[in-house]
């Protein structure tokens, strides 16, 4: 099972001031925003593990909460370190492409 | 007497067939000489433990010993272990080029037995070669490498156990032999760090780490922590075998560590004397799982009286016995090994690992 075949980013930089971009192998770039990212962390304390139900209240996140740092978990993910001090959270490729279509409404919504 | 191009375009037919390029393309023709008659160079492969060496080294001599006006040609093989080339970089052990993990679905299959003869194997080729015991809670590694000593602090860490030309780190060394290690998931993950981390391994082309059976914290540290070359699966011949191999599998295609490749143990068994085999675990085992996964089966290792006797005795049958069906049946698989890693490498090279400028 070649793993080069599958999807997966090349490039996790910058846009605008906190948001994440990724481009992706093919071809698509995206931006999460920041506050976004946070939200949807896929760790045991945001959500249950079982159901995938958000656990984290979202009223409960700071309104400029933003990555401070990336780091990549083996070649399947990375970590992302937040402002408010929150980092158990590992973002898989397939984890971070899903998420890619939710950001529309979430932009909407104006969070 | 033809000029350095002349022989380059010669060379050009002998092909490497693991990496599907001609050996001039490769880069491996290094150091040629034209003088007087005589062509001198030398091919530098990518591993020492490369299976077609000789045959290389034969077409490469018939190929420029055609050309007018050659008299003499004297091939020397060489080698340079390509570092997996996410080996440069945060996390990684600096000066070991790639670490193969050796995983199986269950314990029972052999595989302390599997990782330490591949470990001798590759260093009989002449590679430098480092084998980490990972497996806590039945740390087998120093029994079967007869390895005595314990490992004495360095300057930046613990020095590894040399032994048959192979550095050893192993839990064993740190429990006490009527201890049993009682300890939970997060304790296992700092031991895999601390063995990664602060232990001198050197320069090494090869580091293979002996997993525990299954698939736990110390499988996921391990992917977690450092971008690893690719994985050996160590399965049993019987059909429903693969079953149990698969976990494993599973697991290493779900953390995305490549698999090199799938081994069989305990094969078959086969009658010094009358050369007859019996295949008393049945068969077809790691055929079925390869074919499924389209991973490639290194070998199949028989089953010998003398491996069980070697493991106990301290000296891997590759070292007690090299000319027994098993000892040949770990060297080839060995070599099989060297040309996956060789392949995956250049391969991983064309793609690169994602840039991280966050």
């Amino acid at each position: 099972m070649p793993a080069t075949d599958q999807l997966r980013p090349l490039e996790i930089g910058r846009a605008n001031e906190h948001d994440v971009k990724i481009r992706w192998s093919d071809g698509q770039e995206v931006v999460y925003p920041a506050r976004f990212l946070r939200f949807h962390c896929p760790c045991a304390m945001c959500q249950d593990e079982m159901t995938g139900e958000r656990r984290l209240q979202e009223s409960s996140l700071p309104k400029d909460v933003h990555p401070e740092a990336i780091h990549p978990v083996g070649r399947y993910a990375i970590q992302i370190y937040y402002s408010d001090g929150h980092n158990t959270g590992i973002y898989t490729w397939e984890k971070l492409r899903a998420l890619a279509a939710e950001i529309p409404e979430w932009v909407e919504a104006g969070k | 007497m033809p000029n350095q191009e002349q022989v380059l375009d010669a060379l050009r037919v002998v092909m490497d067939p693991d990496l599907h390029r001609d050996i001039v393309s490769l880069g491996f023709i290094q150091d040629l000489k034209v003088h007087d008659g005589k062509v001198a160079f030398n091919i530098q492969l990518t591993t020492p433990a490369c299976p077609v060496k000789d045959d290389l080294k034969r077409q490469a001599e018939q190929a420029v010993g055609a050309l007018d006006g050659v008299q003499a040609v004297e091939v020397t093989m060489t080698s340079d272990v390509r570092p997996n080339p996410g080996a440069v970089g945060k996390g990684m052990i600096p000066g070991v080029r790639n670490i193969i993990p050796v995983g199986s679905g269950k314990g029972g299959v052999g595989k302390s037995t599997v990782s330490a003869n591949l470990a001798v194997a590759l260093a009989q080729t002449g590679a430098q070669v480092g084998l980490l015991d990972a497996d806590i809670y039945g740390p087998s590694i120093p029994t079967i490498m007869g390895a005595t000593e314990n490992p004495r602090p360095g300057g930046r860490g613990m020095l590894p156990v040399v032994t048959h030309g192979v550095k050893i780190i192993s839990a064993g060394f740190f429990v006490k032999p009527d201890q049993a290690v009682v300890w939970r998931g997060p304790m296992l993950a700092k031991m895999i760090e601390q063995f990664l981390g602060q232990v001198e391994w050197g320069e090494l082309d090869y580091l293979i780490v002996d997993l525990p059976p299954g698939t736990g914290d110390v499988q996921l540290t391990l992917c977690q922590r450092i971008p690893l070359t690719g994985a050996v699966v160590v399965t049993t011949p019987q059909p429903v075998a693969v079953n149990v191999a698969e976990k494993a599998i599973i697991m290493f295609n779900q953390l995305k560590c490549p698999i090199l490749g799938i081994v069989e143990n305990m094969s078959y068994w086969e009658s010094r004397k009358t050369g007859e085999r019996e295949y008393i675990f049945g068969s077809g085992g790691a055929d079925k799982a390869g074919e499924k996964w389209d991973i490639p089966v290194l070998g199949k290792i028989p089953l010998a009286t003398t491996i069980r006797e070697t493991s106990d005795g301290g000296r891997p049958i590759v070292l007690e016995d090299p000319n027994s069906p098993s000892a040949q049946a770990f060297s080839f698989v060995a070599k099989n090994l060297a040309a996956q890693i060789s392949i995956r490498n250049m391969k991983a090279e064309a793609e690169d690992l994602v840039k991280i400028t966050f």
